[in-house]
């Protein structure tokens, strides 16, 4: 009987916190980028340092809601990717660590600048344009050109873009319209564009997936994700918006208590390292690296090209203007009739 | 045998000391880090518990009979409530109650959630009350019976209950964090919860108006579905039981997502039908399957299989004497059907109905994959938890609306079976003549069965071959095991085996769950079965209601109670494998629990009652007479548990980490990023996995099932 | 009285609002066999549970051996039961089955397997000890049930309604087959049943319940000669009672006067059916005659009311519609009221 009883204490004891010990030569990685990238990128340093990565992947809103959710108990080490907007409110709220790496000095300015405003508690890891893509099969005379191309109502139904509220690509183009035309302009151009809307996705990438394989006609995007579907094969042309457009700072930030700080800054040091911002290019994701020293893809689409708008990262990134933009946004589009 | 019962009671005693004087009191704690070190350091609301334990030792050395003392019930409930208090009133970052903060000023600085010394303890108190209740006549004194009732009703108190009250409490907590009615009222008011403009044509609907209008048309059309397939295996000479039978298992062990997946690339803009009716019809294709239709129709194929057993084992229950009868007084085969079997197979409708009604309500994998901007209560609970916008009170009181609905669906399903069950099979030979149903009748239910069959057959045509050509998506055939390898590569290099494919973590989390969390479910259902079917105690109705109610909670609403209960100190286990497994361990257990009940209702009880006159304690009795008599019933369990664990989606959701990702929680993401080969092949796999453990389960327990007993074993799945 | 084995001191067992057992006192000696009587619902089995340990008691205290086991389970508890049902353990062989008992309590395998074997033989069932439950005959069963129950020498043996699955024509032979093991292991035991011949004929003492008491307890001859009140004497066999006044020593009843003792006042007497004599012409008439094989029964009517009279078949025989008197003696007669 008592062995019994023991055995039974024992099993109950089995349900016990598995996690509570902390094992070394691991990180766990909230990757942010899209899924192939985060894969090859994960395994190249697992490769190169022998630490295993266990990474999940999620849009930058959700893991900058899910950094928040766990501020008391922190799980993951390193959030690497995503637009820099929730990289910054994180950092705002005290969410990441400040950490100056020797490898700063290598980087553009625009990542610099991304470090600087935070106060080093994220930097920019690669750059890359808002625009869209379309089906070159689908959409065969005429083709958008500009932002307000996409009010035509040949397109009823045949846009897609992500919701502002979990995805980092969808808050760029909200904030983007808003420096662009001025935010009661802005969202009059969004009521008017719900029309040809299908869906608001998750993903900020999902739309350009959908317009590949027809499931929509457009779909706006990070020109590097539409340029990325062309390379697979998809017939998607890629546009950079005539009136201007805006940019996203792909950012990195180190949680602040996660469970593996030493891994988290190697990490941090070798994502910043000329070798490891070229394995983007190997995944079908054509961004700028930040890195002055890193080959930039040839596919990328040239900054210098394009029309891009003088993004206030500081003012955009902030807490209080990310709430009040999306609070609009939920009460003035997302409540429209479909 | 006095004797021997005075060291059973030292056991939990003995436990109690090593969890305050040699574990670590605290989650993560150094090993020397007891509750009696940090109380010493500064944790001085520790002490009492540590005397506590030092206390129960003595008396159980000192006194003839420790369990019968007054002392040893009084330390016994002053230690568990310490225990408790302790632990609920001083959080991570100090007091919850400011008296314990006035009391203990050093509670400022807060502390840490259980770890093994405080869990331990846990159990040795629980072990102890156990000891003093039985011997005060609880459970006609049997000590197993009592820790085993003590310790379920614990476990579901701290597993079930606590998180739904914790999720309603969360509902109340405004933005500010404080306890007021006015942010539940203004959430619970909000129009884009109740708006009917879908209807009167002046807007959206409502997600409260969506969910419903979604589940009754859901279930309507299923129990329609189920009806003809029941009608035509149970009433005419269109034979294919077996197949119908076998299509019926598959929405089973299929994962979420993918038959939304392999509807999209059937029906999907540019999907393989729309894209040939389109060209046919000269029509331009549309997006009409994403929304209502689209849920629906993967909604009803995923639960006419459902409704369809439940209406036939009901239709075979129906006496055909009766049909016969209703015949030989001249009643045309219209009037009987209209007459007599229509009347006797209403309750069973209506049980179908209501089944599928619940399942419609907690579905979470078709809407969000097939669902556009078509909401629904559960995809909305789970935007506002994952979303950007975190916001666990609108989830919570969210998740109490979709909890009442299903309870209420529940609780009337209850009641209707219980009330009124036309049982009309007597154990008397019924040999008669089964009634033939009406032509008309019969050629709709082809008309409605052909279709299923075909769809049913095409769905599974593309996840079979969709995960093994190069884009199904794109209608790109060329085979490959491309997605194969990209979810599962690995190399054996200087580093050893190095898993590199990205399913690989998902995998084998979702592996050590299934098999960990199998046998568990499986254990802590039949134990519960047995003691609601064998026991007597006080509370036992209310204790089997708590069991059943586990039953009725939709999956997100747990995932999202769990999110709300143990994120924080004490019991912190967000993000650890063991949340995973707890939650599938009492979402499965009344599975189990059926399963034994009905197989205990088989049983001679005074078997057991001969045992224990032999001298077997209740461990034994259930070890050597109960267990070997109800395998069928431990094996259907067991499988149940298992293949739940390995698909359920919809609460697994809010408790993965990527430290712990399960494959259902991975396929999602695929799915939601367009990478539909990815997910079908990886879903070809898990189902693979999961055939072929089931026979190795089968296998190991049916290997020395009895040839005469045949266990009956109803089972229904909880709410999704 | 020798030695006693068990004792109920004020035993009282309620489920929730309903009382079982409403308060019993009783000492049952050693050795003895004792029947526990009534009919359905009267609490015998409620009380033979409690021997068992099967249920606690509500209130007062039982004691086995001497000693309270009022709060100790069954498995804690030195006895062996005999169910209605047999119980036996079907996925096991007779002799695993047999020596179940002795295993649990800790004895060695084979020293339990040769235990049970020895029983085995003593109750007539060597050479079966292989066999699955389910290929032996209903007797055959219930032997191994009983076997079972007697291999751990238990403080006491309890027989629950065991011959209610047994055929008819078997009772008396399985009946007389329980009362010889018990005497010969010297056991005590306790039996309940239903059935009041069957107690008659198995009892050392009976004991007679009625809605959760001891209505009367003795020998069977004292209880169907001497019936405590009306309700034990209509339950053991027939009788005829007969309500009159006592006054002086003297019943008496329209058409009777009797003898008797006891005080004066309303009174019932009961007689048995085949203590009556009949003879031809006379006040009273037959109502019916039914021939029975071994017996005549009539029912007559006489002036204190319709009366039922038993005689031997080698009597002259009485038809329906005759005129006869009724004879009754006080020897023949008790008082229960």
């Amino acid at each position: 009987m008592t062995h019994r009883l023991a055995l039974l204490g024992a099993t109950a004891l089995s349900l016990l916190p598995f996690g509570a010990f902390a094992q070394p030569k691991e990180l766990v990685l909230y990757c942010s980028v899209n899924e192939e990238w985060c894969r090859a990128q994960s395994e190249a340093f697992m490769r190169e340092t022998g630490i295993n990565v266990l990474m999940t992947r999620k849009s930058s809103g959700e893991t900058y809601a899910q950094i928040k959710a766990e501020e008391g108990q922190p799980r993951g080490d390193v959030w690497w990717g995503g637009t820099g907007d929730p990289h910054l409110q994180a950092a705002q709220e005290d969410l990441t660590e400040a950490y100056e790496s020797p490898v700063l000095a290598e980087l553009q300015p625009w990542a610099r600048a991304q470090a600087e405003t935070s106060g080093f508690k994220t930097v920019g890891v690669y750059a890359g344009a808002l625009g869209f893509g379309y089906n070159s099969t689908m959409v065969t005379e005429n083709p958008p050109a500009c932002w307000a191309d996409l009010l035509d109502e040949r397109y009823a139904d045949d846009i897609q873009v992500a919701n502002p509220n979990s995805s980092g690509t969808a808050y760029t183009m909200l904030a983007t319209m808003v420096q662009l035309m001025g935010e009661d302009e802005a969202f009059a151009y969004l009521a008017k564009l719900h029309a040809n809307i299908n869906q608001y996705t998750k993903s900020g990438s999902a739309p350009i997936r959908a317009a590949a394989t027809g499931e929509s006609a457009i779909g706006i995007v990070f020109m590097h994700d539409a340029v990325a579907e062309t390379v697979s094969g998809a017939p998607i042309v890629t546009v950079a918006p005539c009136e201007g457009t805006g940019y996203e700072v792909g950012s990195m930030s180190l949680i602040k208590g996660g469970p593996n700080p030493e891994a988290a800054k190697i990490w941090y040091d070798w994502a910043l390292s000329p070798a490891a911002q070229e394995i983007g290019a190997t995944a079908k994701s054509y961004q700028v690296p930040s890195n002055s020293s890193a080959a930039t893809p040839p596919e990328a689409p040239k900054l210098a090209d394009i029309k891009l708008i003088d993004y206030d990262f500081a003012k955009y990134g902030s807490s209080e203007t990310r709430a009040a933009l999306l609070a609009r946004w939920d009460a003035e589009i997302g409540a429209l009739p479909k | 045998m006095q004797a021997l019962q005075g060291r059973i009671g030292l056991f939990w005693s003995g436990l109690l000391m090593a969890a305050v004087l040699a574990l670590p009191w605290y989650k993560g704690g150094a090993t020397l880090a007891s509750a009696l070190s940090e109380g010493v350091a500064g944790r001085v609301w520790l002490l009492p518990l540590v005397g506590a334990a030092l206390a129960l030792a003595l008396l159980s050395v000192a006194t003839r009979d420790w369990r019968v003392h007054p002392a040893g019930a009084a330390l016994v409930g002053a230690g568990l409530g310490w225990l408790l208090l302790q632990g609920f009133g001083i959080g991570l970052r100090g007091p919850v109650l400011p008296g314990l903060g006035l009391l203990f000023p050093t509670a400022q600085s807060g502390q840490p959630g259980f770890g093994w010394g405080a869990w331990v303890a846990g159990i040795a108190l629980i072990g102890a009350l156990a000891e003093v209740l039985a011997a005060r006549g609880f459970c006609r004194g049997e000590r197993f019976a009592a820790f085993s009732i003590i310790g379920i009703v614990a476990a579901l108190s701290l597993f079930v209950f606590f998180p739904i009250l914790k999720l309603m409490s969360a509902a109340f907590v405004g933005p500010d964090g404080t306890l007021a009615l006015a942010p539940f009222l203004n959430r619970i008011t909000a129009s884009d919860l109740w708006s009917v403009g879908c209807l009167t044509g002046a807007g959206r609907c409502g997600v409260v108006i969506n969910s419903l209008v979604l589940g009754i048309l859901s279930a309507a059309l299923a129990t329609a579905l189920g009806l003809a397939l029941a009608l035509l295996v149970a009433r005419t000479d269109f034979r294919m039981k077996r197949l119908l039978r076998a299509i019926s298992i598959l929405p089973i062990i299929t994962p979420p997502f993918v038959v939304g997946v392999a509807i999209i690339v059937l029906f999907g803009r540019t999907g393989i039908v729309t894209v040939e009716v389109a060209e046919w019809f000269g029509i331009r294709p549309t997006r009409w399957i994403y929304g209502l239709p689209g849920i629906l129709l993967a909604q009803v194929l995923a639960f006419a299989p459902v409704t369809f057993l439940v209406l036939l084992s009901a239709l075979e229950a129906i006496n055909p004497t009766l049909e016969e009868a209703s015949t030989t007084l001249g009643a045309k085969p219209v009037t009987t059907f209209r007459t007599v079997t229509w009347p006797l197979l209403r309750p069973a409708l209506a049980a179908a109905f209501l089944l599928a009604f619940i399942e419609s309500l907690a579905d979470f994998g078709n809407p969000i994959v097939l669902g556009g901007s078509y909401d629904v209560l559960s995809t909305k609970i789970f935007f506002a938890v994952v979303g950007a916008q975190y916001d666990l009170g609108q989830a919570a009181t969210l998740s109490v609306l979709l909890l009442t609905l299903t309870v209420a669906a529940f609780w009337v399903q209850t009641r209707w079976l219980g009330r009124a069950s036309y049982v009309t099979v007597t154990g008397k030979s019924d040999a008669g003549l089964v009634a033939p149903v009406p032509p008309l009748i019969k050629w709709a239910a082809v008309a409605a069965v052909v279709p299923f069959v075909v769809f049913t057959v095409g769905i599974y045509a593309i996840v079979l071959i969709g995960g093994f050509v190069k884009d199904i998506g794109r209608m790109e055939m060329a085979p490959t095991f491309g997605h194969l390898w990209t979810a599962f590569s690995f190399e054996i290099n200087a580093n050893g085996l190095q898993l590199f494919g990205s399913a690989w973590n998902s995998m084998i989390t979702t592996l050590w769950v299934s098999a960990l969390s199998a046998p568990l479910t499986m254990a802590v259902g039949i134990l519960t079965a047995w003691l609601i079917a064998r026991q007597d105690f006080t509370g036992k109705r209310a204790f089997e209601f708590g069991t059943l109610l586990s039953f009725a909670i939709p999956g997100t609403v747990v995932g999202v109670s769990y999110i709300a209960a143990f994120n924080v100190p004490p019991i912190d286990i967000t993000g650890t494998m063991a949340i995973l497994v707890i939650c599938f361990v009492f979402r499965n257990l009344p599975v189990g629990m059926r399963a034994g009940i009905a197989a205990l209702a088989q049983i001679d009880r005074s078997m057991e009652e001969a045992s224990q006159t032999m001298g077997a304690g209740g461990g034994r009795v259930l070890r050597d007479v109960v267990l070997p008599l109800i395998r069928p019933a431990i094996f259907t369990a067991l499988v149940y548990s298992f293949v739940t664990a390995m698909t359920a989606v919809s609460a697994v959701i809010f408790l993965v980490s990527a430290r712990h990702n399960m494959a259902t929680a991975y396929i999602m993401g695929r799915v939601e990023n367009g990478e539909y080969a990815l997910a079908i092949a990886y879903s070809t796999v898990l189902m693979l996995v999961m055939v072929a453990c089931v026979a190795a389960m089968n296998w190991a327990v049916g290997k020395r099932r009895l040839g005469r007993r045949t266990g009956v074993t109803g089972t229904a799945q909880p709410a999704e | 009285m020798t030695q006693t084995a068990i004792e109920f001191r004020s035993v009282v067992k309620r489920y929730g609002d309903a009382t079982a057992v409403a308060g019993i006192d009783l000492a049952i000696g050693k050795g003895e066999l004792v029947t526990f009587l009534g009919p359905s619902g009267c609490g015998k089995t409620t009380s033979l549970r409690l021997i068992a340990g099967l249920e606690l008691p509500t209130e007062g205290q039982v004691f086995i051996a001497g000693r309270d086991v009022s709060r100790d389970p069954a498995s804690a508890r030195n006895v062996g039961m005999v169910f209605q049902s047999y119980a036996l353990f079907p996925h096991i062989s007779v002799l695993e089955n047999v020596a179940y008992g002795p295993v649990i309590r800790g004895t060695p395998k084979a020293e339990a397997q040769a235990r049970a074997r020895e029983i085995l033989e003593q109750v007539g069932l060597a050479g079966l000890e292989s066999r699955l439950p389910a290929e032996l005959s209903g007797g055959q069963q219930q032997r191994v049930a009983v076997a079972r129950a007697i291999v751990q020498q238990p403080d006491v043996i309890l027989f629950d309604e065991p011959l209610s699955n047994v055929d008819a024509k078997l009772r008396r032979k399985v009946r007389e087959e329980i009362r010889s093991l018990q005497r010969r292991f010297g056991l005590t035991a306790v039996y309940v049943t239903h059935d009041q011949e069957e107690a008659l004929a198995v009892s050392d003492r009976i004991v007679v319940m009625d809605k959760g008491r001891i209505a009367q307890v003795g020998t069977p001859t004292d209880l169907y000669e001497h019936p405590a009140n009306p309700f034990i004497a209509d339950f053991i066999g027939d009788a005829n009672l007969i309500r009159g006044t006592v006054a002086q020593g003297r019943f008496t009843a329209p058409g009777m006067a009797l003898p008797v003792s006891g005080p004066d006042g309303p009174a019932t007497l009961s007689i048995r059916p085949e203590r009556i004599t009949l003879t031809p012409g006379g006040p009273d008439r037959v109502v019916s005659a039914t021939y029975l094989g071994s017996r005549m029964e009539y029912t007559v009517a006489a002036q204190v009311g319709e009366m039922l009279v038993s005689r031997p078949i080698f009597e002259p025989r009485l038809k329906a519609g005759q005129d006869v008197s009724l004879h009754i003696t006080d020897t023949d007669v008790s008082r229960v009221a």
